[in-house]
């Protein structure tokens, strides 16, 4: 019998503890896997990588790996908890901790290989349906399933190192002493939370002070630059994990001294917390965690998603806007713009032939009221010197102070407007000024010729074609369309909705799957305890109930935490964020939420049923 | 000798298997109120199965169980884990107390599952605790204390409803000697004071020398059954002499 022997009957006579285990590596380098399959797609091989489809991609398989690697460090660690006792009757036996770490190592081995041959050949069962669902949200004509031999051989190299590195480190945390000591008595009782209600209210503070600095003051949060961030991250995430604590502290301490802790099996739900305190509170800090990052992701990434139409209108107000800069040539310009009619003539617009003149050097538009009231169909009359400043950029407060102004110094501001004027960044900002003023101030003047259609987004293939028949020409003319710009931003949001969607739905199974692990590594503990009990006299409906109840803080509660993070970071964004952001995240917020429930239905079922089974 | 507690007719248990084996063959037997009553019988016998089978953790094949006139399989499952915790009080051999509870709670515990009144729990626990000598114990958690201590929760919490009928399977058997004297000494004031009935297997003669009355089980039948007179130490020499007769189970002393 050779030591290899003995790792492999280790394996094969304890199944169900390693097929978990093999499971979430696997589900994680499928995962991987399946992105590298789109990264090396021979449709994307033009794609520049320094595009931020490009990098969107890159960025997401490192963080798919990055999390794999996490996630399967985690997996061993769970596992060798439950493989301590194991270990200990090995160490009993003779073993030196140099085999016991070999025999570890070498089982995590043959498992990290299995998985990686099981998941490559799982993956390319699943790529082609993965490759017609990403068809479809990227709108490629051309998404068709093939061979992928590069993401095969990145797989294989990455995750082998990944498995050899993690089996490596993880080795060194086989503790002698606690393996011996599961010898001797199965229970292994945990040092319950000490109380740090000082430190909680510290930390509160700090994170709100920063928040609030955040809030009132961008300026110094600039100049603090990167060490700003780092240190509100890590005041965040110690007052998420000191209010989470310190928090089942509290409640489960007024709850034991409460009345209600005596009656029916509130006692044995509150013994199963309070006994894993610990281990409890390390749990729902980091499904809060992941949590989090699925909802904030999911919502800032679906809210792009839904936002690109308005994004492009108010980058680019006009279909078509056509400027004709002084030093153009006339008949030029005339030809194009009957060219551009004639394209034109078979769908509904508007058309608006307006100019303006231009401070080149300031970068500052003047515009007659009678062009501003066309364009925006309005009857706007101002006196004979006021002025109305209008947005030139999109994310630019327009020019208020007219006090320097060559013609407008005594001029007094009537209204401001916000929204931007023409081509977003074309001018800073463009003074609304009464015709008279306007034909007396001599600036080079820009003809501007715009054109709207009438359900514009339906028009994308026009929208090309004219873009293409009328390229930019410097100091000729400026031909922007918000069509095709939004046909352009609709494709790379695609791409980051699709990303997004898998990598929260990658964070939300990797959430449900720690929790089965946990849960899994304690089950037989419990088991025991329960037959005993039951002994004594506790129906299954009551198991149920204390069961339903543990089950529900540990899903519900991080799902309750985050969700109030997510709506906590909404509502002191407001000011900033459109309306379909918060429905957005509404909606999104219900989809999870019927998630969760069903995870938990689901999960609750197996486990009741395993702690009943003999 | 007062009303029976529980009444065995004719009661049978296979073991359905490969080899179907038959625990139990046929077995009459009836409790009287305030009986103590030991099983004996060599490994294998069936004398766990028995008890298991009278305690309603293992439903019989055929025959009839009836506890305080009550047939216990006849209930569904919400009834019988309250038939269990009023009518019967369970000591076994591994304790069985829940490590996440204190020793007070564990004590509680089938009171709080029946939502009782906290007055009255805390002057029943008070009643128990003194009479078993578990005051100081109380605010311990279950690892703290020896097994000679856990045994006594464990019998504080089988008695604290006054059950009609307590059980033990080898109540005895993880414990030193002088653990096992305090605690065959608790079951007979349990049952002279408490005038508990008590149904015990054991494979001891000394601890089933603290009973009225002994059967002996042997191929899953009843073998034997002898009664104590008013001397103990003869009383134990029968049982050896017994014993000896049944053979199969070399008994260390």
């Amino acid at each position: 019998m050779s030591f290899n022997h003995i790792v492999v009957q280790n394996i094969l006579r304890d199944k169900w503890t390693y097929v978990s285990y093999f499971l979430s590596s696997m589900f994680s380098i499928i995962i991987f896997f399946l992105f590298t399959v789109i990264v090396f797609h021979p449709s994307l091989a033009s794609l520049d990588p320094d595009s931020t489809l490009g990098l969107a991609l890159m960025l997401a398989s490192l963080l798919v790996y990055l999390f794999s690697f996490i996630y399967i460090a985690y997996s061993i660690m769970a596992f060798l908890k439950k493989k301590t006792k194991t270990l200990g009757i090995f160490m009993i036996t003779g073993a030196s901790m140099k085999q016991i770490r070999t025999l570890v190592f070498r089982e995590n081995i043959l498992i990290g290989v299995m998985a990686i041959i099981a998941a490559i050949i799982l993956g390319l069962v699943i790529a082609p349906l993965f490759l017609m669902g990403a068809k479809v949200v990227l709108k490629a004509e051309t998404f068709g399933m093939y061979l992928p031999i590069k993401a095969i051989g990145l797989t294989i190299g990455l995750f082998l190192v990944l498995f050899v590195v993690i089996s490596k480190i993880m080795t060194r945390f086989i503790n002698k002493e606690a393996s011996i000591q599961l010898l001797k008595s199965d229970a292994v009782i945990e040092k319950s939370i000490r109380p740090h209600y000082l430190l909680l209210f510290i930390s509160i503070i700090i994170s709100a002070a920063l928040a609030y600095l955040l809030k009132i003051d961008p300026d110094i949060v600039e100049s603090l630059g990167v060490l700003y961030y780092t240190v509100f991250f890590v005041s965040v995430l110690s007052t998420i994990y000191l209010v989470i604590s310190q928090g089942m502290r509290f409640l489960l301490k007024t709850f034991e001294r409460s009345s209600a802790y005596m009656q029916r099996t509130n006692m044995l739900l509150a013994s199963n917390l309070n006994a894993k305190m610990k281990s409890h509170a390390n749990m729902l800090f980091l499904i809060t965690l992941l949590l989090s990052g699925v909802f904030l992701s999911t919502s800032i990434l679906f809210s792009s998603y839904y936002n690109v139409e308005k994004d492009s209108e108010a980058n680019y107000p006009y279909s078509f806007q056509y400027i004709a800069p002084p030093k153009a040539d006339p008949s030029k310009v005339e030809a194009d713009i009957k060219n551009l009619e004639k394209q034109l003539s078979a769908v509904d617009s508007q058309k608006y032939f307006i100019e303006f003149k231009s401070n080149e050097k300031l970068r500052i538009g003047y515009m007659s009221i009678s062009d501003y009231n066309l364009l925006h169909n309005e009857k706007v009359r101002l006196g004979a010197n006021e002025v109305i400043a209008v947005a030139g950029n999109r994310k630019a407060l327009p020019i208020t102070d007219v006090s320097d102004d060559k013609y407008l110094k005594q001029f007094k501001l009537v209204s401001v407007n916000e929204k931007n004027l023409l081509t977003t960044g074309f001018q800073q900002t463009y003074f609304i000024v009464p015709d008279e003023v306007y034909n007396s101030i001599k600036y080079p003047v820009y003809k501007t010729y715009l054109f709207e259609l009438d359900n514009w987004k339906a028009h994308i293939e026009l929208a090309k074609k004219i873009i293409e028949d009328f390229p930019h020409i410097y100091e000729e003319r400026y031909v922007t369309s918000k069509i095709e710009l939004y046909d352009a931003e609709m494709l790379t949001k695609s791409v980051m909705f699709f990303i997004g969607s898998m990598l929260s739905l990658i964070f939300l199974s990797a959430a449900m799957s720690i929790l089965y692990f946990y849960l899994q590594t304690t089950l037989l503990q419990e088991k025991e305890k329960y037959v005993g009990i039951r002994k004594l006299g506790l129906s299954k409906k009551e198991l149920f109930t204390v069961v339903s109840k543990e089950l529900a803080i540990l899903i519900f509660v991080p799902f309750a935490i985050a969700i109030t993070m997510l709506f906590a970071t909404l509502f002191a964004m407001r000011t900033m964020v459109s309306i379909t952001f918060l429905q957005v995240s509404m909606v999104s917020s219900l989809c999870f939420f019927a998630l969760f429930f069903g995870s938990y239905i689901f999960i609750r079922k197996s486990y009741f049923k395993r702690l009943l089974s003999d | 000798m007062g009303s029976s507690i529980l009444q065995v007719t004719n009661l049978q248990k296979e073991y359905i298997g490969e080899i179907t084996y038959k625990a139990l063959n046929g077995i009459d037997f009836q409790l009287s109120e305030n009986e103590f009553v030991a099983v004996m019988g060599p490994s294998g016998s069936g004398k766990t199965t028995f008890l298991n089978s009278v305690s309603t953790i293992d439903r019989p094949t055929a025959g009839e169980i009836l506890i305080n006139n009550r047939n216990p399989y006849s209930l569904d499952d919400e009834e019988l884990a309250k038939f269990r915790r009023s009518e019967l009080g369970f000591v076994f051999q591994d304790f069985n107390l829940v490590h996440t509870l204190t020793v007070k709670e564990n004590i509680l515990l089938p009171l709080t599952l029946d939502s009782l009144p906290a007055g009255k729990m805390q002057q029943r626990l008070k009643h128990v605790s003194q009479f078993l000598g578990i005051e100081e114990l109380l605010p311990k958690r279950i690892y703290e204390i020896s097994g000679g201590q856990k045994q006594r929760v464990a019998i504080a919490r089988a008695v604290i409803h006054e059950p009609s009928l307590l059980l033990a399977d080898e109540p005895t058997g993880n414990l030193d000697s002088k653990a096992v004297n305090d605690v065959m000494h608790l079951f007979s004031s349990i049952h002279t004071e408490l005038k508990t009935s008590i149904l015990m297997v054991t494979h001891d003669p000394y601890v089933a020398s603290f009973a009225n009355r002994i059967i002996f089980i042997k191929d899953g039948k009843l073998y034997n059954e002898i009664h104590r007179g008013h001397n103990r130490k003869q009383f134990y020499q029968e049982i050896m002499d017994t014993l000896a007769f049944l053979g199969g189970g070399q008994h260390e002393l």
